[in-house]
């Protein structure tokens, strides 16, 4: 046996070392050099004894006052908790209203993009308008951090609003994309329809999957490699697209000569069902009031599912496939897609997917980095991370709405 | 939200826990008042999430969750508004404290001593020292670490072996040569 590091003394030292105890006691007894470290590292270690609290334990009535205090502080004067209601309440109105108004969201999109073309200043009105497109996933992560409990109506209702206002801009497409296909002409009393049907879906009580949550993480990370490297490959591309077009066109030629193979297109329409589904089931199991990161993770995920469903699977859903193509660029000649009404709607659904992706790869990263890097690290890589995010992002959306260098 | 009613069941419901709470805390935090602050909180959440709490599970269990993760949330604060002193230096006390002879003078060492421990606990990053004391002093398997603080199994390994190597940076030197 080779010498024993310091982390394999530590874990003996605990007792941690269970297939291999047996052997390393057997290689300390042998071996003076780690038999001196081990005794060196148990020396340090019993001498930091545990710590016990010598002051009085007997401050019940503080305790009681003191909870007393702040359920007062939480309450309105008609009775303890119904201001929570209330407030409860103006959550799930909220969530509700951000699907119930994203069609409004695009008209003032394209709207104000046509006005700057005659007046400059309209510039700020198409950021608005894009901020209020884009407004969904980040008010469905507000309302998750504030949510409370884990059963009842209430909050099927919010977790569905969030969920609503999250996917709206992918949603919106595919159901504009089923009504195109099945010739309904129902225009925005389709999307009414879908949130209906939402509505009803969070009257009923979902059962819990008898799956755990590792083996469900297991292989929704399996799938997620597979994936990761052609949304990678794509993010890439697009972002390209702000600096040279031709090569935008000639990488994405290549790439979906690439993804048409038949067996590719089968892998990857499968690995996106086997996503959506595992990714659904552990979402539920990880909602957590308050856990900004898991909450940012759930929620890019619910964005990721519902823009892979769009992009990858409409060719199989809607044969022959519809004139709108969610390609960036490809749905507007000119690459700009804020050219037309229907080009525009692809704006927020194309650029909260970017987003969606790297907060979701970004979020498993730092706690994957956590496992090898100190606290501080980690933190100071996220800023990094976070701030080359937020310029892929940028490049991405200028690149789309016609800005190139 | 729970009414007034239920306050006095709960308050008899985690009686029995408390000793153990405020130790538990204590040996998170470092100290006395930090610890009173975090056991209040986490007693204060686990009231307003009662409901949150299922029957099948434990209480201690429950209630250690709250408790850690109010102590994670307590010690990151504190490192915002640090307030470090300088350890003191040891001098003779690892010697004193080896002997076993209980005067005063021996008495006097130990609390020296438990002030450089203290010290070399407060160099670690809050993860690390609340896996530390879970591990060390609470004697929790790394897994069941990394389940109470929701970390995966190698995060918390790595947590607690960083922590250990801090407290050898510390400890060391004085045994080193004896």
């Amino acid at each position: 046996m080779n010498h024993l590091s310091d982390d394999d003394l530590v874990l003996h030292y605990y007792g941690e070392d269970a297939p291999d105890m047996v052997a390393a006691e057997r290689h300390l007894k042998s071996c003076a050099q780690c038999a001196r470290a081990y005794e060196t590292l148990a020396r340090s270690l019993d001498a930091v004894t545990p710590p016990e609290f010598v002051g009085s334990v007997d401050d019940l009535p503080d305790l009681r006052e003191m909870i007393r205090a702040r359920l007062r502080a939480h309450s309105s004067p008609l009775g303890v908790g119904r201001s929570t209601r209330w407030e409860e309440t103006g959550l799930i109105a909220l969530v509700w209203l951000v699907p119930l108004a994203y069609p409004f969201s695009l008209q003032a999109l394209f709207g104000s993009a046509r006005w700057t073309q005659e007046h400059v200043v309209g510039i700020p009105l198409v950021a608005f308008a894009l901020i209020w497109a884009c407004a969904g996933p980040f008010l469905a992560m507000s309302a998750m951090n504030r949510f409370e409990s884990h059963s009842g109506l209430s909050t099927r209702l919010l977790v569905f609003g969030a969920l609503m206002a999250a996917i709206s801009p992918a949603l919106f497409l595919f159901v504009s994309r089923v009504d195109a296909s099945l010739a309904l002409n129902l225009g925005v009393w389709a999307w009414y329809g879908a949130l209906a049907v939402a509505a009803l879906a969070a009257m009923v009580r979902w059962p819990d999957t008898s799956y755990s949550k590792e083996q469900l993480s297991y292989v929704h990370r399996l799938t997620a490699l597979f994936l990761t490297v052609f949304v990678l490959a794509h993010v890439i591309n697009q972002a390209l697209a702000f600096v040279s077009l031709a090569s935008y066109t000639a990488m994405r030629g290549v790439m979906r000569g690439a993804s048409q193979q038949p067996a590719t297109y089968a892998l990857l329409v499968a690995a996106v069902v086997i996503q959506i589904t595992t990714g659904a089931a552990v979402s539920m199991k990880n909602l957590r009031s308050g856990s900004f990161a898991r909450n940012l993770q759930t929620v890019s995920g619910w964005f990721l599912a519902a823009f892979l469903l769009v992009h990858v699977l409409s060719p199989v859903l809607f044969s022959p496939p519809t004139e709108v193509s969610t390609t960036a660029a490809a749905s507007a000649s000119q690459f700009d897609l804020l050219a037309t009404p229907r080009s525009a709607a692809q704006l927020p659904f194309l650029l909260l997917g970017v987003a969606a992706f790297l907060s979701h790869v970004g979020v498993y990263a730092r706690l994957a980095a956590l496992a090898y890097l100190a606290e501080a690290s980690v933190r100071r890589l996220s800023y990094a991370g976070a701030l080359v995010g937020t310029t892929v992002v940028v490049a991405v959306g200028l690149s789309l709405c016609g800005i190139h260098l | 939200m729970n009414d007034g009613c239920d306050l006095e069941v709960f308050l008899s419901l985690v009686e029995r826990h408390r000793r153990y709470m405020y130790n538990l805390a204590l040996r998170m935090t470092g100290n006395e008042q930090d610890a009173k602050d975090v056991v209040q909180d986490s007693l204060l959440n686990a009231y307003l999430h009662l409901e949150q709490f299922e029957r099948r599970a434990n209480l201690r269990t429950w209630l250690n969750r709250i408790l850690v993760n109010c102590a994670l949330d307590h010690l990151r604060s504190r490192r915002r508004r640090p307030d470090v002193s300088e350890p003191q230096p040891i001098s003779d006390v690892a010697d004193t404290i080896a002997s076993s002879s209980p005067d005063p003078e021996r008495l006097l060492a130990s609390a020296d001593w438990r002030r450089q421990v203290s010290a070399a606990m407060d160099t670690m990053s809050p993860l690390e020292r609340v896996t530390f004391a879970l591990r060390h002093f609470e004697g929790c398997s790394i897994n069941e670490i990394a389940q109470t603080v929701g970390i995966g199994n190698n995060a918390a390994k790595q947590h607690i072996f960083r922590a250990v190597r801090k407290i050898r940076l510390a400890l060391e030197p004085h045994w080193s040569g004896r």
